[in-house]
């Protein structure tokens, strides 16, 4: 499997595939560090709830970089419908850590952050980004071509899929469960997390995936 | 391949309530068996050829002791991907857990494509690739999709070839054509796919043919006809032959099947 996931990076990077969304991260982050300096909690989490639909785009790119009879042969050669899945799922994790860090390094070079509790708003921050790399993949995934089958229809599932994320997941949602755990990890960021909201939501981000890939995973059955 | 391969009462259709592509399909291949799939376009041989492979999923039915090692050429090799020959290769080579691509880079003609990359190919070679590709896997099971689309004379008369040396190691070819291109695989069972339905035609043994050429262009003779993929049963001269028809003092007796095969 690790033949596939690198063939699919180097398939991502060498057809520039990874530009549009490296050029929308840069851009929703330079307006986020336009304004001048916030604590650094606060601003991770943001910046997390930000990246979610970057990274879900990045993901649906990288998956769909590979033409579906290439996909098709490459499950024959691996002899596994499950292997050649989870090989694209592994190479959208690895491109969506270089998007995290510069996220992450990103206020610094600009001075963007107020250099308060500098340790534990780090580690606070990689945590929020972290934890919505699960989510993002499986939307990404849910809309790759694949799935979805015609480019509306994935289209729609991406975008559909971001907005109610972010609308389901308002503090006055009836059913924020719906959503991943994306305003409420930036909420929790900006008004001091401890450590059982880091665990409660880690949790529910977990699950939220889960639940995601696995119908993800189901529809694979059929769909090569 | 161990047992048999066998299609159990196989339906497929790509959405519900469309119109079914394959109907209650039951059929078998066994090791070192040809099938030819035979049908008109859009009859659903491609889609038998990827529910064999493992590609699709039968909607109804099962396809049981699927081999475990299958090599798989599509009808139009996806060139458009960012690799060279070479790379891509070595790439499909490891999914499989299979050796260097070297022998099939050779035997097909494509060293001097080594670093070309494959958006740039021609489509013939396009289509060599992706035959070495299903090759280098050491294949139980070959699946040959239209292999003799795009391809050149010269890189035609291959493909009998290793077929015939796929099937003397035992190894299950399956192939599909609208050319008539397959009449040169010898002994093979016909699949005929219409109306979503598959009929079986067991190979009949056809009496040979008997050539005579001149003696002088006997051997010559001979070496063409085996490395244009025919089988040559019998060689014997003229003179060493009593009562064998067609016979003569100066010539040379061969007989032969017009089909692509083994040596005599």
């Amino acid at each position: 499997m690790t033949a596939l996931v690198l063939m699919r990076l180097a398939g991502f990077i060498r057809t520039g595939r990874f530009i549009p969304p490296l050029i929308a991260a840069l851009v929703l982050l330079g307006i986020l560090y336009g304004g001048g300096q916030a604590g650094i909690a606060e601003a991770y989490g943001v910046s997390a709830l930000m990246m979610f639909p970057v990274l879900a785009w990045q993901t649906k790119l990288l998956l769909d970089t590979e033409p579906d009879v290439q996909r098709r042969l490459a499950l024959v050669a691996l002899r596994s419908r499950t292997r050649e899945a989870i090989g694209g799922l592994v190479a959208a994790v690895l491109v969506a850590v270089p998007v995290v860090l510069i996220a992450l390094a990103l206020p610094w070079i600009v001075d963007a952050l107020k250099p308060v509790d500098v340790g534990s708003g780090l580690l606070l921050g990689l945590w929020a980004h972290a934890i919505v790399v699960p989510p993002a993949l499986a939307l990404g995934a849910l809309s790759s071509r694949v799935v979805a089958g015609t480019p509306g229809r994935a289209a729609a599932i991406l975008a559909g899929g971001i907005v109610l994320a972010l609308v389901l997941g308002l503090h006055s949602s009836p059913v924020p469960w719906l959503a991943p755990p994306l305003i409420s990890s930036a909420h929790t960021l900006a008004q001091g997390a401890g450590s059982a909201a880091v665990v409660g939501l880690t949790a529910w981000a977990v699950v939220w995936s889960g639940a995601v890939l696995a119908g993800y995973g189901w529809l694979r059955r059929t769909r090569a | 391949m161990v047992s048999p391969m066998r299609l159990h009462e196989v339906s497929f259709r790509y959405r519900r309530r469309s119109e079914w592509v394959l109907l209650e399909v039951d059929a078998g291949i066994e090791a070192g068996e040809i099938v030819v799939v035979r049908g008109r376009n859009g009859a659903g041989k491609s889609t038998l050829l990827q529910l064999i492979a493992g590609v699709l999923r039968p909607t109804r039915g099962r396809i049981v002791d699927r081999p475990g090692r299958i090599g798989w050429v599509p009808e139009r090799f996806p060139a458009e991907q960012p690799f060279t020959v070479s790379g891509y290769l070595d790439a499909m080579a490891a999914f499989a857990g299979a050796g260097s691509p070297e022998l099939w880079l050779e035997r097909l003609g494509l060293v001097p494509f080594r670093t070309v990359r494959l958006g740039e190919l021609s489509k013939g070679t396009a289509q060599k690739v992706g035959l070495a590709q299903a090759l280098i896997s050491e294949p139980d099971l070959l699946i040959l999709d239209e292999p003799w689309e795009g391809l050149d004379a010269a890189a035609r008369d291959l493909v009998p070839g290793i077929v015939a040396e796929l099937v003397a190691k035992d190894v299950a070819v399956l192939v599909s054509d609208h050319r008539g291109e397959t009449a040169r695989l010898p002994g093979a069972t016909t699949w005929t796919v219409a109306s979503a339905r598959v009929s079986v035609e067991e190979p009949v043994e056809q009496a040979p043919w008997v050539i005579e050429v001149s003696a002088e262009d006997g051997p010559a003779a001979v070496a063409a006809l085996r490395a244009g993929g025919h089988r040559v049963l019998r060689v014997r001269h003229a003179d060493q032959a009593t009562g064998v028809p067609g016979s003569h003092s100066d010539g040379a007796t061969v007989p032969a099947q017009t089909a692509g095969g083994g040596a005599a």
